[in-house]
């Protein structure tokens, strides 16, 4: 799994956006970061609380200057038929029907054939800046990760439970 | 399209749970009593003594497999209880789990993701339904898992008392030391036969016959070698007396 400070793999995928499949890259997303999270599989129990969750605080990343992409191992198709279940999702879905960038990214289970429950956040160069993953059976926390991004925007030594309004610790403390 | 009549069927697959209890019994009460027979004719002169012997065998015997698939059944019955009730403890504390899970079990059995994905998401409108489905899918135990001690306790042991019966019934009525023995045989080998006929007539076999040889062959075979191991260690008795 790569970790804070690697370059991030680069991708040239379709992925379903607003009810439509279009081609895409890492290339073409301009934001300041980008939070790449991948999931087991569209049409799950587990997921949706997800992909819904990253959905419903959109705006709150977006105030970020923060892109959010999902990616799990199944086809764009499927990603719009997901995405159309789940009341619609307004952030593109990546298709990596052969796991090639699970892989690339370290976070490809062969034994269950699916990519890990794992966040990337990409920042302006597209270095890994920061990198978590879950068990495949719990969800993560969109509070958590937004915490991380704000945190990282700062560009701040953030104290454990950093958020904002929270002091930041002065250059050279130790925490 | 005929109509099946799910009352109906689910009675019979009842009664036809305890076809494992009446072919076990009855080969079972045959193949002793027959061994019995055959053994006390060689080493008991008198003809009612041999009977005598055979129908306290048959009785114990009855008792002894009646108690032995009553106690079985119901400590399996226990045993799998107890851990159906763990499942349905960890699916109460992580409903997901039992979902993914469910989900992941309709997709091997040939659904596509997404219908597989409506289905369990219907079924989780009734957690009752959803929790059966998924014992039943997911770890293979239905109501049906469950066997009823005391039935099975009475069925084997009267499917043991009918097998008895049947090489006695010959060795009682035919007289003569060598007539009564070989009725006894003839009549265990066709019981034998006829229990694997049975077998495969509700299996709605057509080579029903071939069904009934195999049982019998292999029930026979079984016989054989008991027999066969008996004569090996025979010496060793002589020898130790």
């Amino acid at each position: 799994m790569l970790k804070p400070g690697d370059p991030a793999p680069s991708f040239d995928l379709e992925w379903a956006l607003d009810g439509r499949i279009a081609g895409s890259s890492l290339a073409k997303i301009s934001s300041e970061l980008v939070l790449l999270f991948f999931y087991p599989r569209d049409f799950s129990f587990i997921c949706p609380t997800e992909v819904t969750g990253f959905n419903k605080a959109l705006k709150e990343f977006a105030a970020e200057e923060t892109t959010i992409v999902g990616v799990s191992i199944d086809d764009v198709d499927s990603h719009l038929r997901w995405a159309r279940e789940l009341g619609g999702i307004g952030y593109p879905l990546l298709a990596d029907p052969d796991g090639g960038l699970a892989r690339a990214y370290g976070v490809f289970d062969d034994q269950q054939k699916v990519a890990l429950r794992a966040t990337f956040i990409l920042d302006r160069k597209r270095k890994v800046v920061f990198a978590a993953s879950c068990p495949l059976n719990v969800g993560r926390s969109v509070t958590e990760t937004l915490r991380i991004v704000r945190a990282l925007r700062t560009g701040q030594l953030c104290p454990a439970d950093w958020k904002p309004g929270v002091e930041f610790g002065p250059a050279g403390r130790d925490f | 399209m005929a109509s099946v009549d799910p009352a109906e069927k689910r009675r019979l697959f009842e009664r036809l749970s305890s076809v494992r209890e009446i072919v076990f019994g009855v080969q079972d009460g045959v193949l002793t009593t027959a061994g019995v027979l055959c053994g006390l004719s060689g080493a008991v002169s008198q003809h009612s003594q041999v009977v005598l012997a055979a129908l306290a065998s048959t009785a114990a015997g009855a008792l002894s497999m009646g108690a032995g698939a009553y106690l079985g059944t119901r400590a399996e019955t226990e045993v799998l209880g107890a851990e159906l009730e763990l499942v349905r403890v960890e699916a109460a504390a992580q409903p997901y789990t039992v979902q993914e899970g469910l989900l992941d079990e309709l997709c091997k059995e040939g659904l596509s993701r997404e219908a597989g994905y409506r289905i369990v998401r219907l079924l989780s409108t009734a957690p009752k339904a959803l929790a059966s489905t998924a014992e039943a899918k997911m770890f293979g135990l239905t109501g049906g898992a469950f066997g009823k001690p005391a039935l099975d306790g009475i069925v084997m042991g009267i499917a043991f008392l009918a097998g008895a019966v049947v090489p006695l019934l010959p060795y009682m009525l035919i007289p003569g030391p060598r007539y009564d023995l070989g009725g006894a045989l003839v009549a265990t080998a066709l019981t034998l036969f006829g229990v694997g006929y049975f077998a495969g007539w509700l299996a709605h076999r057509d080579d029903r016959w071939r069904s009934g040889v195999r049982f019998l062959a292999i029930a026979m075979s079984a016989a054989a070698v008991g027999y066969l191991i008996g004569l090996a260690i025979s010496p060793l008795g002589a020898t130790a007396g």
